[in-house]
């Protein structure tokens, strides 16, 4: 009891003076201790657990953009705790990230706002997409994109950010600006922020249809079938995605599932409750991205 | 003595393991997770590690009140809160010392230029292949070697005893006797199949005593510079092996077909500009023309140069883009004579056009090459061109299998040396023997 008692009150000594040092720390320190709750009554022994940092994509952090694969650590579903929280990824081949530039319309060093031309080098396949990828090479670099469906070797592609008052009669694979394409063009890569870089209609085979343009924003149907209005000076590209006959093809075993990393999923027989079944309802409104002045934002 | 000690330790231990918390953070996060990709055992027992990192604290703006004298604790030898940190000013050796130098930033380099230059080394994979080459140094493709060589090679006279016996037995020595292993690499074999043909060429020195007036050399670096449009171009690296000798090559073309290249037209291939896959470099020594050799070498004149395709491992060239090089190459020595002879200028024509030759191979596959520098006013597309002749992709043999192929219980392929064609080895002895008949 006695080595109790001394052991309280070094300890009380010891909460009253580390205040003092870390005074400009306090707010920090209230924060975490919401966070990182001591587990004292059930502490383990020690740890096994691997660090934190091992689920960062610190593999895909550099500036400089390059042609030459990079090698690619896989996740396994896991997140940043170390749990899954994905089920059903893991395995798989080795894959080596290409680095793609989605953003279409980039101009080089000293070429400011021209339209400008790319040669296509080659087209191939790329293990992180179901796409096929093109590298294409103009002026003085070279860059990987998503191909669309008929792209080859050896064809010019063109890139132009101006907005005529007549609409374009687009070739397939050239990016224009959504007001610059006629009415019903099937469209791919889609930003639905201008300069933002594309983040929709990538996946092989997709392509949305421009539907209207109304006063400085164009509606284009996405793949789902929901319709989003963009500002017209968003890029897309024409044409449809490359590997068209993806979703044709025939898995024909588990192994070739595990090649594409993907894990078989639970066997066990669970319950499906209202999530599951075909339902039939009406489209979503549509959505829109652009930020009216008007509006306030929420 | 529990829920007395579980009282205090609960008070203590938030601030205890945060303080320790925030020390593994820092730990843990200051170098990005380099030095920790290591799994390892972690023995504390108060926290849980597998929070999310909180971001870095971004470090307070030190405000610079100009005639405000800050109060530091460079006195006090010791850090006094509420003091300011001292600044020290930067401390310079005085003299230079090589192990410890700091190069200075990109811009304050004293050769630093706004204008690029493109330079062309040894490692370069040139997108176009030989177009591109052509197009850098203005040249007029010929496909077929000149008519002259093929007379030389043949020409019974230039040839030597038991030829096919010996270059056969030179074949199987580079692909099947030089190891211990079971084969040898391509870059070993490549170099000993080269060196055992220059053997063989060098034994006709008691026919043609004008070999003896020659010598070969290696790991020479190359620079010259020109200027193409409005960019600067430039050549440097180590290339390969170069065949020197004390007279000029004689030239392969007439002053009318030289006359005639005016008419032709440079090959463009927009989009792509034909600085693409060139180093563009901001630091850089102008009008460097270095053939490789002093002034005063006894073989000034460059006759062949031989270029073996496997030997950089870094560097693995499509058969396009390894004749690229090896007109850029022998451009490059070219030039760098030209400069020598007539000055740095650009002159339209040359009196005497300068005529080189070059060998490419990968162990199996050769490329002849012959290259006649006919001017050096390489800033216009028009007027006068440089001349190659190219032989392309000339197999010297078929199969060299240390182990026979067989489908089908079928031998498709016997081991050993197979389809070997005599006419390959005539021209490698004719771009030898040129100049020395």
């Amino acid at each position: 009891m006695m080595a109790v008692s001394c052991l309280t009150r070094a300890l009380r000594s010891l909460t009253l003076s580390q205040p003092a040092l870390l005074s400009s720390q306090a707010v920090a320190q209230t924060k975490l201790g919401a966070q990182a709750p001591c587990s004292l009554g059930q502490c383990r022994g020690f740890l096994t657990t691997a660090p934190l940092e091992q689920n960062r994509k610190h593999w895909k952090q550099s500036e400089k953009y390059t042609i030459k694969p990079i090698g690619m650590k896989k996740t396994g579903g896991r997140d940043y705790s170390g749990r899954i929280r994905t089920h059903g990824i893991g395995g798989g081949h080795k894959q080596k990230y290409r680095c793609i530039d989605f953003q279409r319309l980039r101009y080089e060093a000293d070429k400011e706002s021209q339209p400008f031309e790319e040669k296509v080098v080659e087209v191939r396949y790329d293990p992180c997409r179901s796409a096929d990828i093109a590298l294409l090479a103009g002026g003085k670099r070279k860059r990987w994109i998503i191909a669309t469906e008929n792209m080859q070797a050896g064809d010019i592609i063109k890139t132009s950010g101006v907005i005529g008052r007549m609409a374009v009669s687009a070739n397939e694979g050239d990016a224009y600006p959504l007001g610059a394409l006629p009415v019903g063009t099937l469209v791919n890569n889609l930003e639905i922020q201008p300069g933002k870089g594309s983040e929709y209609i990538r996946a092989a085979g997709t392509s949305g249809v421009l539907l209207r343009k109304v006063n400085g924003t164009a509606i284009v149907q996405l793949p789902s079938k929901q319709q989003v209005q963009v500002l017209e000076t968003c890029i897309v590209t024409v044409g449809r995605v490359s590997n068209i006959d993806h979703n044709k093809r025939i898995i024909g075993k588990a192994g070739r599932n595990r090649w594409l990393g993907r894990r078989p999923s639970s066997g066990l027989w669970q319950r499906k409750g209202g999530w599951a079944g075909r339902k039939i309802k009406p489209l979503p409104p549509m959505k829109s991205f652009i930020n009216l002045p008007a509006i306030s934002a929420k | 003595m529990f829920p007395e000690t579980v009282q205090c330790l609960k008070t203590a231990a938030p601030l205890f393991c945060q303080a320790a918390f925030l020390k593994d953070l820092r730990r843990l996060s200051a170098h990005g997770g380099a030095s920790c990709l290591q799994a390892r055992r972690h023995f504390g027992v108060s926290r849980c590690l597998t929070a999310k990192v909180p971001p870095p604290p971004k470090p307070r703006e030190k405000v610079e009140i100009p005639g405000l004298e800050m109060i530091t604790y460079s006195e006090r030898m010791h850090y006094v809160p509420g003091l300011s940190k001292p600044v020290f000013p930067s401390w310079e050796r005085e003299y230079k010392d090589p192990g410890h130098y700091r190069s200075p930033p990109l811009q304050e380099m004293p050769l630093h230029k706004e204008k690029p230059c493109y330079v062309y080394n040894q490692r370069t994979n040139a997108l176009e292949g030989v177009h591109q080459a052509l197009w850098l140094t203005k040249t007029k493709l010929i496909s077929g070697l000149p008519p002259q060589m093929l007379s030389l090679a043949e020409n019974p006279a230039n040839q030597i005893p038991d030829q096919n016996e010996r270059v056969q037995n030179a074949i199987r020595h580079a692909r099947f006797w030089d190891t211990t292993e079971e084969r040898p690499g391509i870059d070993k074999y490549s170099n000993t199949l080269l060196f055992n043909l220059l053997h063989l060429c060098a034994t006709l020195q008691s026919s043609h005593p004008a070999i003896g007036r020659r010598i070969l050399a290696e790991k020479y670096s190359l620079a010259a510079t020109w200027k193409r449009g409005e960019d600067l171009f430039q050549i440097r690296g180590q290339n390969g092996l170069l065949y020197n000798s004390m007279d000029p090559l004689p030239e392969v073309s007439g002053k009318q077909e030289v006359a005639d290249t005016t008419d032709h037209i440079l090959e463009d291939f927009y989009p792509v500009s034909p600085t693409i896959d060139l180093q563009e470099v901001h630091v850089y020594n102008e009008e460097v023309n270095c053939s490789g050799f002093r002034g005063d070498y006894p073989y000034p004149h460059a006759h062949t140069l031989y270029f073996i395709g496997g030997a950089d491992t870094h560097c693995k060239l499509q058969p396009e883009q390894f004749r690229a090089k090896m007109v850029m190459f022998t451009f490059g020595n070219a030039l760098a004579r030209a400069h020598k002879l007539y000055g740095t200028q650009p002159q339209r024509v040359l009196d005497r056009p300068i005529t080189l030759q070059a060998v490419g191979t990968n162990g199996r596959i050769f490329h002849f090459m012959v290259f006649q520098l006919n001017t050096t006013d390489l800033s216009g597309d028009d007027g006068i061109k440089n001349q190659v002749w190219l032989d392309k992709d000339v197999e010297l043999y078929e199969f060299a299998k240390v182990r026979p192929l067989i489908k089908k219980k079928q031998v498709m392929v016997p081991a050993g040396l197979a389809g070997y064609k005599p006419e390959t080895f005539s021209k490698f002895l004719a771009l030898y023997l040129h100049g020395a008949v």
